[in-house]
């Protein structure tokens, strides 16, 4: 076992993992932040997806030890208190999800991809998520979500 | 707050957010994965790494003392335990009239493997990394045996045998309709169009692997199963059924949220067997996560049904009979469910919303060395309608005639409802021609030679195509109960055994609740996933809301009507003059009165229960015209979809926002089967070539966004009490034909002819690009 201290949603944690575990082993497991999802264990599809210090990863291809000191924020972070992050709203107002499994790994690149590009082309977005997968919404109403995202966190930033 | 108001904003036929969104958006949700328990095992399944095997001994004796290992299972362990195999596909017969045949399906393979992945082992340890390398070290002593992956190969003399009741691997097989009859229609037809197809296999793919979680509780002795499954009475139903000493009484299955299903998640798999007798064997409760390549493996197919499908029409084009040979590949071991999807379920559509009088169906399920087949979105309508909309489209091809006013010719009339089709499925409604004409007008049908030259222009290769048709939904399952409990605390929860895996149940039972109730949306709460509270048949075939809606609409009427009698009793005023709206019960013409809730406050436990059920009359029968034009790259063979049009006749809507996210992303798996997905199998070996999304095409985020759908609400189903059609599958039966029809109309206008009519699905870039420019495509899948 190896001792891991990491920034994780704004707070300081710590615990032991087995030298091969990962990012994601180290969330779901010992942290007990069960909203970073596990679906494919090849690196495909993207539910995973958290920021490491700032930048979208899929946490399936990261070693734990390799986050030590590192900032984590996962879906769980992404609100600001009761606020939802404008990403979250956009998923609930464009009927962005289904079953809600990719949905965390989905809005986590989304808001790496707006916090770089506040406003992104349609190209932009579909690039961004091309290493995320869905299975119920055929992405129509994702994209719709990143775009009325990048709206509102404009109009947020303007006022 | 005023009913109307309430009803207005939150009502059926409203676009509300949905209820599930907040706790999922947060990283709340609930999956059987996200759970966790003190003390808690992890099993790891070893599985064959041959496709076709005797097992002539299992040592686990190294596994047994690594770290952590605390038990290993094997095939004969369960046998001798008394562990029962899952049922096999009784019902049907074998072409010689003997019942069908299948080798049991067993929760661990017992001396023979039939599959590569077939669980053959399961290591339980106190981690799961210890379970992990406890079972690369469980040592199986293989004796391999020649196998067969393809249907046709399997029928062949000499070829492997996956059960001694079937020396020619022939499950069952099922014919339907008049064969002399229908030979006779082709003798004298003016045109006859033929074509053989091949129904690719497969992968459902929800994006949570399938997950389980049971434990025995020590106050009671009962077995406790967390699982993620669109049927939670059927999994205990198999669990009970398989494991010796075991009643329902004494297992209680619980939902969660459910990461996706699309039929793969009904009913119970061999793995949960072998989780649920650790749990009672160890009495420690024991996790199990399937890895995505055991998805791939073991986790129910979908499809893999090859078929010569014919057609004959008379001179004007319309169709005098419809004939169809399928050779359903169902995998090792044969299943009712498997079975019923390609003999049975897929015949009750073959002749869509055609008026086509004669019929000779007959279907094969074969087995071979490949995962079992099961449900799919759509299983076994696809694949019918598929067949039905390429004919269509190759008569009108044959006949120079459009292709909407092909069909236009055939469609069934309204005034000829209620119609009862060859296969004796009946019609309550239906304007198909109407849908046509607005699917039509929607994707501006008769522009399409100018934006077909605008395409040229660009130098693209511009094709359109069209499906009209059908699907039955129900599962002929028709009846569900609901259970209605209003609590003083200001809650009415709704209970039902229908389980929601993202299409929105909790939020579309609740718009229903609020028509009735006339209370904020955010007063109702609705239930599922827990046998210990409801039980039924679960959520398949697009049943959900005409089903269990249709027993939410009736049992909330029950609730007013039986609370409006406590509030006579309360108010002490006759029964007769009590009215209720807006969550509250008043004396006519007074201005005495009691909220629901406070009546609620004055029952004994504090809450109003009332409990009953609905059935619907018959299966209802959802249709749509889609409309999709696609351009090509003749240089590459890519295919691009860049219009998709569709009107849908699902009767009335609850949830428009609901509804169209169903029929758009459903849309989209359609058009993946249609252009890039396909389960393969090495034909030498039997091994797995499509066993992770790396091999496994996918739709990704970069396909068409651009779908205009629409929704004709002015034709309600007449046989149940909301008027309302299933919706889950329509748009994936519409897309896959509608986006070959386009592409094959491409190459037609590429100067290719009927040649494109030879293409087998999915239609990659190398198969366009071989056809546009060697002039070549796969040889027919379809052997006599």
């Amino acid at each position: 076992m190896v001792n891991v201290s990491l920034q994780v949603n704004g707070r300081t944690m710590s615990a032991d993992v087995e030298p091969q575990a990962l990012l994601l082993d180290l969330l779901r497991g010992p942290l007990a932040l069960t909203g970073t999802h596990q679906g494919c264990d090849t690196g495909q599809c993207g539910a995973c997806t958290v920021h490491l210090d700032g930048e979208a990863v899929k946490s399936c291809s990261v070693l734990a030890v390799q986050a030590q000191g590192r900032a984590v924020t996962t879906v769980e972070g992404l609100a600001q208190g009761d606020k939802l992050h404008p990403v979250q709203q956009a998923f609930i107002d464009c009927h962005g999800l289904q079953c809600g499994f990719c949905t965390p790994g989905m809005m986590m690149t989304a808001a790496c991809l707006l916090k770089k590009t506040p406003r992104p082309s349609e190209a932009e977005i579909v690039q961004a998520l091309e290493g995320n997968l869905c299975r119920c919404t055929g992405y129509v109403n994702i994209v719709k979500a990143v775009q009325q995202a990048a709206g509102a966190a404009t109009q947020g930033a303007s006022v | 707050m005023s009913v109307a108001l309430d009803t207005a904003r939150f009502g059926s036929g409203r676009a509300v957010n949905r209820l599930e969104d907040p706790q999922l958006v947060a990283g709340r949700g609930r999956y059987t994965d996200d759970l966790n328990y003190p003390v808690q095992l992890y099993l790891v399944f070893v599985r064959s790494t041959y496709a076709h095997a005797n097992i002539r001994a299992v040592d686990v004796s190294s596994a047994l003392g690594m770290p952590g290992v605390v038990a290993v299972y094997t095939g004969a362990d369960l046998v001798d335990a008394g562990v029962k195999p899952m049922p096999g596909p009784a019902g049907f017969p074998r072409p010689d009239g003997s019942p069908a045949a299948s080798a049991p399906r067993r929760a661990l393979a017992y001396q023979r493997v039939r599959y590569v992945g077939e669980a053959v082992a399961a290591v339980v340890a106190e981690s799961i990394e210890q379970a992990r390398a406890a079972a690369e070290a469980v040592w199986v002593d293989y004796e391999e045996l020649p196998s067969v992956v393809n249907a046709f190969d399997a029928m062949q003399p000499g070829a492997p045998q996956l059960c001694g009741q079937a020396p020619d691997n022939i499950a069952a097989a099922m014919r339907h309709g008049d064969a002399q009859a229908t030979a006779a229609a082709f003798a004298s037809a003016a045109h006859v169009v033929s074509l053989d197809i091949h129904n690719q296999r497969l992968a459902p793919s929800p994006i949570e692997p399938r997950s389980m979680l049971a434990l025995v509780h020590a106050d009671d002795d009962r077995l406790v199963v967390h699982v993620s499954s669109q049927m939670p009475t059927g999994v205990r139903g198999t669990l009970v059924d398989a494991i010796p000493g075991l009643s329902a009484e004494r297992v209680r299955v619980l939902v969660g949220d459910v990461g996706g299903g699309f039929g793969m998640k009904t009913g119970a798999y061999p793995e949960d067997i072998t989780v649920a007798f650790a749990a009672l064997t160890l009495r420690r409760p024991i996790k199990w996560r399937a890895e995505r390549i055991e998805e791939f493996l073991s986790a129910v197919h979908g499809r893999d049904v090859t078929s010569r499908a014919e057609l004959a029409l008379d001179a004007q084009g319309k169709a005098l009979a419809l004939r169809v040979r399928g050779v359903a590949n169902v995998g090792a071991y044969a299943t009712a469910t498997g079975v019923a999807i390609q003999v049975i379920v897929g015949p009750w559509v073959s002749t869509s919303i055609y008026d086509i009088p004669l019929i000779d169906l007959s279907f094969t399920a074969v087995m071979t060395n490949t995962a079992t087949t099961g449900a799919y979105r759509g299983a076994g309508r696809p694949e019918a309608i598929y067949l039905t909309e390429r004919l269509m489209d190759a008569a009108a091809r044959k006949l120079n005639l459009d292709p909407a006013e092909l069909r236009r010719r055939n469609m069934i009339r309204p005034d000829q409802m209620p119609y009862k089709t060859p296969m004796a499925q009946v019609y309550d409604c239906g304007q198909f021609e109407k849908i046509l004409d607005q699917g039509l007008a929607l994707a501006d049908w008769q522009g399409f030679a100018a934006r077909r030259d605008a395409s040229a222009q660009r130098g693209k290769l511009r094709g359109r195509g069209i499906a009209t048709f059908l699907e039955w939904t129900g599962g002929n399952a028709l009846e569900e109960r609901v259970s209605v409990k209003v609590t003083a605390d200001g809650f009415i929860e709704l209970g039902s055994a229908t389980q929601a895996m993202g299409q929105g149940i909790a939020t579309s039972y609740a718009q229903l609740a609020v028509d009735v109730f006339g209370v904020p949306i955010e007063r109702i709460r609705v239930l599922q996933g827990d046998t210990d509270r409801a039980n039924g048949f679960g959520s398949a075939g697009s049943r959900s809301l005409f089903t269990g809606g249709s027993a939410v609409d009736v049992v909330s009427r029950k609730t007013v009507d039986h609370a409006k009698a406590l509030a006579a009793e309360s108010l002490e005023a006759p029964l007769q003059d009590i009215e209720y709206a807006a969550g509250r019960f008043s004396v006519a013409g007074t201005d005495l009165g009691i909220g629901l809730f406070d009546l609620a406050g004055q029952q004994l436990g504090a809450q109003i229960l009332v409990d009953g059920s609905s059935t619907a009359g018959a299966p209802s029968w959802p249709n749509a015209c889609h409309i999709c034009e696609v351009e090509i790259d003749a240089a590459t063979g890519g295919v691009e979809i860049v219009a998709y049009a569709s009107v849908n006749d699902i009767g009335r809507v609850v949830s428009p926002t609901i509804v169209r996210g169903q029929v758009e992303g459903g849309a989209v798996q359609g058009i993946g089967q249609a252009l890039c997905e396909a389960v393969t199998y090495d034909r030498d070996t039997g091994q797995l070539q499509s066993a992770s999304f790396m091999d496994y095409a996918m739709p990704h985020a970069d396909g068409f966004l651009g779908f205009k759908t629409r929704f004709d609400t002015s034709i309600p189903c007449t046989t149940n009490v909301l008027g309302v059609k299933g919706v889950g599958e329509l748009g994936t039966i519409g897309a896959t034909p509608a986006v070959v029809n386009a592409v094959i109309d491409a190459l037609d206008h590429a100067g290719l002819g009927n040649l494109g009519e030879g293409l087998q699905m999915p239609l990659t870039a190398e198969r366009v690009w071989r056809a546009l420019n060697l002039k070549q495509v796969d040889p027919s899948p379809y052997r006599v």
